[in-house]
């Protein structure tokens, strides 16, 4: 076999000692498929040099919490998928950290489940998903280049390496100084106004503070973001440069009409039926649960994944759904849809009037 | 991709129908590899239609042990399972352990201290399935690895594989039940066969029928032998494997249960590091006799070959207590003997098998 291509380990790195500071006897739960196995046993090598035991859990299903869940979760009876196994249930309340590697064999393949039965088995996985939204607890969403991945891009594997690395291996510290400076002045404004094609989008952020994600909670990093005001919205954003995806659903030219922050008209040019679809999920899903400022400079072009494409230098996302709890979001959902606009083509952005960023590039 | 192998559906369906006997609301840990996916995608479907938890250790090492960390991590946490994978042990229903190497000489790597470590660590996991408290299955997926130290093609070896598990169980389990009975009615079991006279005692316990149970594949009926009773030298010529390290024609000479004497042709070290392990590593854990027609040839597989029809096999280490067995050791390795041709075993001075064939 080849040598691990060295860029691995310094991924592997970043991901125990700088997302998840990893301390001696930590217990940490590593979610993979086994195409990343040369990402898994790195982080498994470096969690065992501290000290502390892993916890790999892999699964054929891509991007899911639980093991083989799409063909468990589509034959077991409803109300079992409701309620987690009482010995996953434990792990998860016990566990120090929590790393989700997703290695895509077919990014596709998580679609199939109804909804019905996705949305049991959220409700199985809520009080997790609560206890990593408290601020502070050490998780990261990462991804290990595969074939399917790259192929979503629009890449070669090896151009798609090359893409992954350059958006992860970074100078982190510098990077977050820079953000934390945009972050400062966002924080000391009351009302954030987007303007772009087609769109001309005004929020609330007064009294709420953002988080700058230095490469903490995602790999890669580099977006700050807010829970804007939960009745603040008003205005159109249309979402016409890039897709807008949500579990392996893909929505073209969204347009999103808000009116006291909740959306009152919504069209898309391709698949619009699952779009109205997601917005009746809940009460919440017709409200923003976040507004994010997409800041990595490695990250250039949309490759149809939301962990890089939400983090595009010059491009601002917003997602319908779930707000942070950890920022101050109230908004309460079962989904959490991050949609990303291109500000790169004439858009700007203005804090209480003043224009902070025009054509992607900051006024600050 | 081609449509799944039949026999993958009805091997599932074995495990979890005859094996395990999954019940609803159960949590069935299930410890296999990658490579085992076709079998693994039908037990979670079977699973689920029972209304039963599958809980998936699907890891590149057997769960409980993860080599790449065992290898580096500090001693003492190598020594150590992790409270949540304790916990899990502790409240299981059922297990299954489905291997499926990509690599049968994969696990090498790990220095025998570390590998000692290793398995002290698994005692928990191991506790509630060597006394039976609940149901459980060891069992195996063909891969390409399991074919190629059989000396096979994988299609070949997918043959052998189902020929022996693919069974009708309950027809297995009456004729094995018969042999049975005359060996708990006797005291004392005397195995001949080249450079082989041993001797053994069965005076006051009873043996275990595996018609498809415990293991798959099953065929065999095995003894915890009283501890102190072996007597008398033997030849195991099937070849043999401790994590991963060949051994082969292994010679141990026993006085009053206790190995005196051990050589190996091949993999001498590790026949003396396991015999080093611990006290209890040097006595006999189980007299087993293997019954399966279905096996006729030995695939360097413990698993099979302890089956094969007209063999022997002597484990050294831990006994299973729920059939009388006292000793305790982290060691349970199971050496093969061949009896096909020339060997005899005599019950209480009667031969009841001559070159593998049953005179009873």
């Amino acid at each position: 076999m080849a040598a691990v291509d060295p860029r691995v380990e310094q991924y592997a790195r970043l991901l125990v000692e700088r997302s998840l500071t990893v301390q001696p006897g930590w217990q940490v739960m590593v979610i993979a498929t086994p195409l990343a196995r040369p990402l898994v046993e790195e982080v498994v090598r470096q969690i065992a040099r501290i000290g502390a035991w892993p916890l790999v859990r892999l699964s054929w299903v891509h991007g899911e919490q639980v093991a083989f869940d799409s063909l468990w979760a589509a034959e077991a009876p409803e109300e079992l998928i409701g309620t987690i196994a009482p010995i996953e249930a434990q792990a998860r309340r016990e566990l120090d950290a929590w790393m989700m590697i997703q290695a895509a064999e077919n990014t596709r393949a998580a679609a199939l489940l109804p909804p019905a039965r996705r949305v049991a088995l959220r409700k199985a996985y809520a009080e997790f998903d609560e206890r990593r939204m408290q601020p502070g607890f050490p998780w990261v969403g990462c991804l290990y280049p595969t074939q399917a991945s790259a192929q979503d891009a629009g890449m070669t594997l090896a151009e798609f390496e090359d893409f992954l690395y350059g958006a992860c291996l970074l100078d982190w510290d510098a990077e977050r100084d820079r953000m934390l400076r945009y972050a400062e002045r966002f924080d000391a404004a009351e009302t954030v106004r987007i303007v772009g094609a087609g769109t001309d989008l005004t929020l609330s952020i007064a009294g709420r503070s953002g988080v700058v994600d230095d490469a903490h909670l995602n790999m890669p990093g580099g977006e700050f973001f807010y829970s804007p005001l939960e009745d603040s919205a008003e205005g159109v954003v249309e979402f016409s440069e890039f897709p807008a995806s949500y579990q392996g659903n893909v929505c073209e030219g969204v347009r999103l009409r808000f009116q006291r922050g909740e959306v009152v008209d919504a069209s898309a040019s391709a698949n619009e039926e699952f779009l109205l679809a997601a917005l009746e999920t809940d009460e919440g899903a017709r409200r923003l649960g976040e507004l994010g400022i997409g800041c990595n400079p490695g990250i250039q072009r949309h490759t149809r994944n939301t962990l890089f494409d939400e983090k595009i230098d010059g491009t601002v996302h917003l997602a319908i759904g779930a707000g942070l709890g950890f920022v101050g979001g109230l908004n309460r959902s079962a989904i959490h849809w991050d949609m990303v606009k291109e500000l790169r083509n004439g858009g700007r952005i203005e804090l209480d009037s003043v224009v902070v960023q025009e054509n992607g590039r900051w006024l600050l | 991709m081609a449509a799944v192998d039949p026999r993958v559906a009805a091997y599932a369906e074995l495990l979890v129908e005859r094996c395990l006997g999954v019940q609803p609301g159960w949590q069935v840990l299930i410890r296999s590899q990658p490579a085992a996916r076709p079998a693994l995608d039908e037990l979670v479907r079977l699973i689920a239609r029972k209304g039963a938890y599958p809980l998936l250790r699907m890891n590149f090492s057997l769960w409980p042990t993860d080599e790449a960390w065992a290898a580096l991590a500090p001693e003492e946490l190598v020594a150590e399972l992790s409270p949540i994978d304790v916990y899990a042990s502790d409240h299981m229903d059922a297990r299954i352990t489905m291997e499926a190497p990509d690599n049968a000489r994969g696990a090498a790597a790990l220095t025998p201290e570390r590998r000692a470590l290793a398995r002290r660590a698994s005692a928990p996991f191991f506790r509630r399935t060597m006394t039976h408290e609940i149901p459980w299955v060891s069992c195996q997926f063909p891969t390409n690895a399991l074919a190629q130290e059989a000396g096979m093609r994988l299609a070949d070896f997918e043959d052998f594989f189902y020929g022996a598990c693919l069974r009708d169980w309950d027809e297995e389990a009456r004729s094995m039940q018969g042999l049975n009975a005359r060996f708990d009615a006797a005291e004392q079991v005397r195995i001949l066969g080249e450079d082989t006279d041993l001797t053994l005692s069965l005076a006051g316990r009873k043996g275990e029928v595996d018609g498809g149970r415990t293991n798959m594949p099953g065929g065999e009926f095995f003894f915890a032998p009283v501890e102190d009773s072996a007597e008398g030298t033997i030849l195991f010529d099937v070849p043999s494997e401790l994590d991963g390290g060949p051994v082969d024609r292994i010679r141990l000479r026993f006085r009053s249960g206790r190995v005196e004497e051990a050589r190996a042709e091949q993999g001498e070290e590790t026949l003396l590091a396991a015999l080093a392990m611990d006290d209890g590593a040097r006595f006999v854990g189980e007299l087993g006799i293997g019954c399966n027609e279905g096996i006729t040839r030995p695939a360097r597989n413990i698993l099979f070959d302890e089956k094969m029809a007209g063999t022997i096999h002597i484990a050294l280490g831990q006994s299973y207590t729920h059939i009388g067995g006292k000793n305790t050791s982290s060691l349970h390795w199971d050496l093969i003997k061949d009896l096909r041709q020339g060997g005899r075993i005599e019950l209480d001075g009667e031969t009841v098998q001559e070159d593998g064939t049953w005179l009873i």
